[in-house]
């Protein structure tokens, strides 16, 4: 059994969260903060001393705070790029599927057992 | 001149790379998942050998892996003789550089940009599973042709319009024509096809929307680059935006470009699809 619905056909929030060049702007801070951590050196850094290390980056204390948390879809909100908040999941020892399944607002192994989470559309017809 | 003989698209994940090193280590072989997409790839890679391309020009996104986002370009090429490949946070994968040329890449800038595309031009440009995670299914290293990566932003919206992707095409392909020597170009696009990795809609799966993409991208180009690149991330999720990438290299092809291989399965977040299109004559002068 899955308490996943089928993804909708909008780009609407919670569906979607768009990177729009307004919110890579707010984010700029938590990216920069995100994408340092793809040196492997960063990695030790920011774990020996998370707070300290994204307080280091100019992180506001909320987003530092979702940090700690994991709250990956407030900071996808806040403005951080899946792509660089993967860089935050894997320095913490996880990946993609922990993001997904936050945004998704199921664990981990629901997720994963529900895709390929199958739709069938096609342009003009969908 | 040099010679586009024909193009591949192809799709890219983290995992078809993760899992190639795995399937091909691990004497069960690929997992259930990814056992069809090696199979399905085999028909592409030797297609592949048999065109006998000296060069490759990719049209590949990267994955915030090389570029960040204080310095963003919309469209970057790689030149250089070797490209190292990204750490995308869990380490690098046991795989050689990625051969460069620096003579065509300089080449393809100067031509490019004379056509009025103006690249970033990086020079120091690590490559992400954009091209690494593909690569090994299609070639098997020792690498000895040549790349040159075009990255295009699929990060942050704008992104340039499918338009723009035909216009690069063609540039592309007038360039190659227009350098001395006999090289044979293949042109390769890569891009996820239906695949949504934030959100609710996360893992989202549209091969209704994958098929008819590959169906139709060989002999209807004019009619998918009118439809908008939401439509494209509406209906098949956000990141199926990359199948705009594809249309690079059905428009660096000619018309007359045959369509001699499509694939595609969706093995769990992405659709991964592989299609290959052969400029005429170009396989008939494979020796027998």
């Amino acid at each position: 059994m899955t308490g996943l619905p089928a993804p909708a056909f909008d780009l609407d929030e919670p569906g979607t969260i768009l990177f729009t060049a307004r919110r890579a702007y707010e984010g700029r801070a938590l990216n920069r903060f995100a994408l340092s951590l793809r040196l492997a050196e960063n990695r030790e850094r920011f774990l020996a001393d998370p707070r300290g290390y994204a307080g280091g980056y100019h992180l506001r204390p909320d987003e530092v705070d979702m940090v700690e948390a994991r709250d990956w879809t407030g900071l996808l909100l806040a403005g951080g790029h899946v792509l660089a908040l993967l860089k935050v999941a894997a320095a913490l020892g996880g990946g993609l599927w922990d993001i997904g399944a936050h945004t998704a607002g199921v664990t981990r192994d629901e997720l994963i057992a529900s895709c390929p989470r199958r739709v069938a559309a096609v342009p003009g017809a969908g | 001149m040099a010679v586009v003989v024909g193009g591949i698209g192809i799709s890219h994940t983290p995992s078809m790379g993760v899992e190639f090193d795995r399937g091909t280590s691990n004497p069960a072989g690929f997992s259930p998942a990814w056992q069809p997409w090696f199979d399905g790839s085999r028909r592409a890679a030797e297609l592949l050998e048999e065109l006998r391309p000296d060069h490759l020009v990719v049209v590949y996104n990267d994955h915030l892996n090389s570029f960040d986002l204080d310095n963003y370009p919309t469209l970057a090429i790689g030149v250089g003789g070797s490209f190292a490949q990204a750490d995308e946070g869990w380490g690098t994968r046991p795989l050689p550089d990625l051969p460069g040329d620096v003579e065509w890449g300089i080449w393809l800038t100067e031509y490019l940009v004379e056509r009025e595309f103006d690249l970033t031009v990086s020079q120091d440009l690590a490559v992400d599973h954009g091209i690494f995670s593909w690569l090994p299914y299609l070639l098997t290293p020792p690498w000895t042709l040549t790349v040159t990566p075009i990255a295009v932003n699929m990060v942050r919206h704008p992104f340039p319009t499918p338009r723009r992707m035909c216009g690069l095409g063609r540039a592309i392909r007038a360039g190659v024509e227009a350098r001395p020597g006999d090289d044979r170009v293949v042109v390769v696009a890569t891009g996820g096809m239906s695949h949504q990795i934030s959100g609710a809609r996360f893992g989202m799966a549209n091969t209704a929307l994958d098929e008819y993409f590959l169906e139709r991208l060989p002999d209807h180009l004019d009619e998918l680059v009118r439809i908008p690149v939401a439509e494209w991330m509406r209906l098949g999720g956000t990141d199926a935006a990359e199948l705009t990438l594809w249309f690079a290299m059905r428009a660096a092809l000619s018309a007359a470009a045959a369509r001699v291989y499509a694939f595609h399965t969706f093995p769990q977040i992405t659709g991964c699809g592989a299609l290959v299109l052969v400029e005429p004559g170009a396989l008939e002068e494979v020796p027998a």
